[in-house]
């Protein structure tokens, strides 16, 4: 029903990009990932400002580190992960430094992540997302994230609305095995 | 219900986008079909996550500063001991602002670098210049004759290396006649870079080079 689906560029490949000095591949890597650690910041910090610190401060310094990501330990997501809550920590310290003000929290311990601690949260989502192929995920994305209606999205994409409509479907079918069975949709990349 | 009416309907029914008829005309479907009710579930599993992980509110100006901030910094590139290297990567700054200043000093600022079209553009040419400011590599190119893009094409600015290393400058679409100026920016380190290239690109989602050189220019000639 579709036509030739174009793979996904996969996290460890733009991070790679990325430690050779590759910006377009860091932009590529906030789309995906910039959402479930600003979710992290909120929740742990309890602060909407100091949660779009924490983004920033997260993505460079995956822009600074990149060379030292080393693939065979763990995935992007969990380094970025790792990188986010030692951020968050760093953040915090530096906000216990002055009196609270009204409204301000100190950091809140809350489980989630990558690692699997519970149920499925904005990194599993987004780390599903990275997987899936790119003509599903750029559905999903202008439909959820950048809020087009499904005719918007023909006429953005120049893609006729009933194929924009099936691959809706299907975007969100794939995105669910994705989620569940993760090791699957690696396979099916291969 | 065939399979490609209920493909048709399930993600916009979601989406909220069906009219009232073909809500009802989905609605009655799913009442008498179990494997339709169970992929709905699936599908609107997939949807409420998409929902919550959206409802964030993370500012679009906040990627733009990331990126700017990015840019006026030199990524690391060894595995391993930052601390070593972070001493390391201010002397290599100075060095490279140096290097700039002396790159802009030492041409005149009205010629810049020539590129030589390659075989598919023959006709076609460029001049780039630039200098350091801020930690950044503010660049300006002039192409011209450059071939016709696809709706879906853009050109893409490069410095390159021979091991396949490669900075983006940015990317940009040409007149088709006359001269088209554009203004890009790139980390200071780029001017340790050998070569410089204009690619066509497709964009298609990947932030890697298609490879497809347009112009060329060798900046070991300076």
């Amino acid at each position: 029903m579709f036509g030739p689906v174009v793979r996904a560029v996969e996290d460890e490949e733009l991070i790679r990009r990325v430690a050779e000095g590759d910006d377009r591949a860091l932009s590529e890597l906030y789309d995906r990932y910039s959402r479930p650690v600003y979710a992290t910041g909120t929740r742990l910090l309890g602060d909407a400002h100091l949660a779009e610190e924490l983004v920033q401060e997260a993505f460079m310094s995956i822009w600074r580190a990149a060379g030292s990501f080393d693939p065979g330990r763990a995935s992007f997501a969990t380094w970025l992960y790792r990188i986010t809550r030692n951020r968050a920590l760093d953040l915090n310290r530096r906000r216990q430094v002055r009196p609270f003000s009204a409204g301000e929290e100190p950091l809140r311990n809350v489980s989630g992540g990558p690692e699997p601690e519970g149920g499925v949260d904005g990194w599993d989502v987004a780390r599903a997302l990275s997987r899936i192929p790119e003509e599903h995920r750029e559905v999903l994305t202008l439909a959820y994230f950048e809020g087009l209606s499904q005719r918007e999205i023909s006429r953005r994409t120049g893609v006729p609305l009933g194929t924009i409509k099936s691959r809706t479907t299907a975007a969100l079918k794939r995105l669910h095995r994705s989620l569940v069975n993760p090791a699957a949709e690696e396979s099916r990349r291969d | 219900m065939t399979e490609d009416r209920f493909e048709q309907l399930l993600g916009p029914y979601l989406l909220g986008e069906l009219t009232a008829e073909e809500k009802r005309e989905l609605e009655g479907h799913l009442e008498e079909c179990s494997g339709c009710r169970d992929e709905l579930a699936r599908a609107r599993k997939a949807h409420d996550l998409l929902r919550e992980l959206a409802a964030g509110g993370l500012s679009p100006e906040l990627k733009e500063r990331v990126l700017a901030r990015a840019r006026g910094e030199i990524p690391a590139r060894s595995r391993g001991g930052w601390r070593i290297w972070v001493p390391a990567a201010a002397l290599l700054a100075i060095a490279f602002l140096c290097a700039g200043l002396l790159w802009t000093i030492t041409k005149d600022s009205s010629k810049g670098i020539s590129l030589a079209a390659t075989a598919p553009s023959s006709e076609g040419g460029g001049e780039v210049s630039g200098e350091v400011e801020g930690g950044n590599l503010q660049i300006e190119l002039v192409v011209w004759g450059l071939p016709e893009l696809q709706k879906d094409e853009y050109y893409e600015l490069w410095y390159a290396k021979e091991d396949g290393g490669r900075i983006s400058c940015g990317t940009f679409r040409a007149q088709q006649a006359g001269k088209t100026t554009v203004n890009l920016t790139a980390p200071a380190n780029a001017v340790s870079y050998p070569q410089i290239e204009v690619t066509r690109e497709p964009d298609d989602g990947d932030p890697g080079s298609s490879g497809e050189k347009v112009l060329i220019g060798d900046l070991r000639r300076l």
